[in-house]
């Protein structure tokens, strides 16, 4: 089955078309990197995905089934979304937050089980910041946060993580941590779809790109296909040096 | 001793200063009188309290409560609109009032773009002023109801009830309990929201929904409420940050706890309004006065 | 002040009233200028009047406005009986009625005067949300006293007071006067209070022959004199 299938989507904002008939397929267990210059309409195309946006026109098909007619705590066990950026108002302990994750397949009166919090601790662990445990969220590195948020959407079990320019705002170490720690879970069957600035880090990482341009897909492929000098030149309106990584069979970018 | 051991023997303390202390003796009649005012009181401050904490966190603004919305000036505008025209059924104008407002602060909100929660603040604020102006129309414009008014929207408990009005503010009550907990289900929800309405949306929260049902059963309470006991502000605004402060941010704990100190602080608020001077201040004006410097203490210990 | 107006003869200098002044049927007749806290100052100066009659201290506002206008106000303040009685005797003068305003102050202080009784105490309750009853500085409270009653706040300096329930209760009033429409019938603790046990609480007196201050309170007081007998 596959795991998202996006049917010529078409998407305003207050009259201004940001999403131009765009299609395609992402297969279970696919690692896909959505690229192109700002207001390519990347994060809304991620929006759209996981039901923040409400779509007008199109179709898009999540597991098989209409995103229209699945509930929003169904479609919630099925699709993590993590934000680039979250915001902690209130100070919860992490645990809290991780814990919040299991809100898809709670009933409003019932308690968290035991199991759920199992679930919890394992996420935890998965995510690495197991001992971050009974600490206030807002204590936290903002690299220790977006793992701790990547922790949350895991709790939901989701079968898919769509996550919006994860590593922007963190430094090396923790960028390289969290792309390593998205490859880890895709190991084990996630479909993760992530939208990224960095064309090196995606280029590394995920086995398929898509590059948007104005709302549309300039081009769907493997990285090799598509980080090329010409290609990225003309979308990104600049001009690069596309080499062979040293220690991969892999594409990276420099500026000229 | 634990944190809930002390609220609720706070409460308790609060309800037995208002059944003990008062003019008259305390006989059977006099008992029934001061009875009628603590169940009053927490009903309206343990209303208000929790209210003023669903607010905060539907909106995840920390300066909202029903005021701000203008569920409780409508529902004054209601009430001074009734006492100048026919004189009673003062209650069913407060009630009309607070959903009046509550409704058109809804459709003015959604007929805009942006986040709903935005709007809603934004027209709530402006409707709030806007019948703030009238009521104070009403006043310049009337005559001996000018007292009836100003009590109206500085709350008091005191009301003068015979048998029949009785059996209806029960029937309220016992209403608003039912929304109270139809509310508090969604304490879940509320922790989600503070993260941010993209997160919530992500997590499965139809985050246009909740603000829709929570705006409006908080206004049917806050309706109630002031069809009773008038106006009474301040207690939604700063019971939840004392409730947050000691029980933490998880709403289901900081919202029966909510409930719990608005009562009590009602009611204590009550009291020294019945017993400062011979003359019956309005409730109101006591929960700003002791309110606000204890507020003020409260953040300068940060 | 505008009964007095009819009292004295002078009506028909009298140019414009307010809406409150109803009494008596002539008085609706009248060109009106707004109600009695808001009177409105264009209408009054478009009558052209000589003297203009304000009532402190709710119409300070008008007051001032109208001294700004070099317009002539004669200002009446009735707290007290005699400061009724000074109004009307000074406003007689004003108006070239002297003899007649006299006439009418030796009138009313014939039939306003202490009855020598035992005095009976009573409540008068002008508003019941929230309960407002009348305290010392008030000449209703001078009236109910020379009437044979004794007003169970005139402890309570303002003329206005606002008071709890259980104050009524603890001070036990043996006759209780309703001023407003509301009854007073089934109050939840209000049992036992004497008044209510004999069943003398009074709804139906007259609030215009009580409250305003002019001729009529002769009739008021007469009301209160056969209540305490």
């Amino acid at each position: 089955m596959n795991a998202i299938e996006v049917k010529n989507l078409n998407f305003s904002y207050d009259g201004k078309p940001v999403i131009r008939d765009i299609s395609f397929t992402l297969k279970e267990g696919e690692f896909a990197g959505v690229i192109g210059p700002n207001g390519a309409g990347k994060s809304t195309l991620l929006r759209l995905l996981s039901r923040i946006l409400d779509i007008q026109q199109g179709e898009i098909i999540v597991q098989g089934q209409k995103i229209r007619e699945l509930d929003r705590r169904s479609l919630a066990r099925a699709i993590g979304f993590v934000p680039q950026e979250t915001h902690f108002t209130l100070d919860f302990t992490v645990a809290d937050i991780v814990l919040m994750g299991r809100y898809p397949y709670l009933r409003p009166f019932q308690a968290e089980s035991v199991g759920d919090r199992e679930i919890m601790e394992q996420a935890l662990a998965e995510a690495e910041v197991a001992e971050f445990k009974n600490r206030p969220v807002n204590s936290l590195s903002s690299g220790e946060r977006q793992r701790v948020v990547i922790a949350r959407a895991l709790c939901q079990q989701p079968k898919i993580l769509l996550l919006d320019e994860p590593t922007s705002h963190l430094d090396l170490r923790h960028q390289t941590g969290i792309m390593n720690l998205l490859k880890k879970l895709n190991g084990q069957g996630i479909s993760i779809v992530i939208v990224n600035h960095d064309l090196n880090l995606a280029a590394l990482y995920c086995r398929r790109l898509i590059l948007l341009d104005r709302g549309t897909i300039r081009s769907d492929g493997t990285p090799t296909e598509l980080i090329d000098e010409k290609l990225l030149k003309e979308v990104y309106q600049s001009e690069v040096r596309v080499i062979r990584h040293p220690d991969h069979d892999l594409p990276q970018v420099l500026l000229k | 001793m634990s944190k809930t051991t002390l609220v609720v023997a706070l409460l308790a303390v609060a309800v037995a200063a208002a059944i003990f202390i008062g003019p008259a003796a305390l006989s059977a009649d006099v008992l029934q009188i001061r009875l009628n005012r603590v169940i009053l009181g927490i009903f309206a401050g343990g209303i208000l309290g929790f209210c003023g904490a669903i607010l905060q966190g539907l909106f995840n603004n920390p300066l909202v409560e029903p005021y701000t919305l203008g569920s409780a000036s409508g529902a004054a505008l209601g009430a001074a609109l009734g006492i100048v025209t026919i004189g009673f059924l003062n209650p069913l104008f407060a009630f009309a009032g607070s959903l009046g407002v509550g409704l058109l602060v809804f459709v003015i909100a959604r007929s805009h773009a942006g986040a709903l929660q935005d709007r809603l603040i934004l027209a709530g604020v402006i409707m709030s002023f806007l019948c703030s102006s009238l009521v104070m129309i009403i006043m310049v414009m009337s005559g001996r109801e000018l007292y009836e008014i100003l009590y109206l929207l500085m709350g008091y408990l005191g009301v003068i009830m015979n048998p029949g009005q009785r059996v209806i503010a029960i029937a309220i009550l016992v209403l608003s309990l039912a929304i109270v907990i139809y509310l508090y289900r969604h304490h879940r929800e509320l922790d989600i929201l503070s993260q941010g309405a993209e997160t919530a949306s992500g997590l499965g929260v139809d985050t246009h929904r909740l603000s829709r049902n929570l705006f409006f059963a908080t206004a049917l309470l806050t309706g109630f409420v002031v069809s009773l006991v008038g106006a009474i502000g301040f207690v939604g605004l700063v019971i939840p940050h004392i409730a947050k402060r000691l029980f933490g941010p998880k709403h289901l704990r900081n919202l029966p706890a909510s409930f719990i100190l608005g009562a009590a602080f009602l009611l204590l608020a009550d009291t020294l309004s019945r017993t400062i001077t011979v003359y019956e201040l309005p409730v109101g004006v006591v929960t700003s006065l002791i309110g606000v410097p204890f507020f003020i203490y409260l953040y300068s210990k940060r | 002040m505008t009964e007095v107006i009819f009292t004295l003869g002078a009506q028909d200098d009298l140019a414009g009233v307010t809406t409150y002044c109803d009494y008596p049927d002539a008085a609706r007749k009248l060109p009106k200028v707004g109600d009695f806290s808001n009177p409105s100052l264009e209408r009054i100066v478009g009558l052209k009047p000589d003297l203009v009659i304000v009532n402190l201290p709710e119409q300070n506002r008008i007051k001032t406005e109208l001294e700004q206008y070099k317009i002539q106000v004669f200002v009446t303040e009735p707290e007290s009986l005699a400061d009724i009685y000074r109004d009307i005797t000074n406003l007689g003068g004003r108006i070239g009625r002297q003899r007649a305003a006299d006439s009418l102050v030796a009138y009313m202080r014939k039939r306003i005067r202490p009855t020598g009784r035992k005095p009976k105490s009573v409540y008068i309750e002008l508003s019941p949300r929230p309960l407002i009853t009348i305290g010392r500085n008030n000449f209703l409270n001078e009236m109910v006293g020379m009437a044979g009653g004794k007003n169970i706040f005139d402890d309570l300096v303002r003329p206005y007071p606002a008071v709890n329930q259980e104050e009524v209760i603890k001070r036990d009033p043996e006759i209780i006067i309703i001023l407003h429409p509301e009854g007073i019938k089934d109050r939840i603790g209000w049992r036992k209070i004497e008044a209510i046990r004999n069943d003398r609480v009074y709804t139906d007196l007259n609030q215009d022959q009580l409250l305003r201050p002019g001729p009529r309170l002769v009739y008021g007081f007469q009301a209160l004199e056969k209540l305490f007998e």
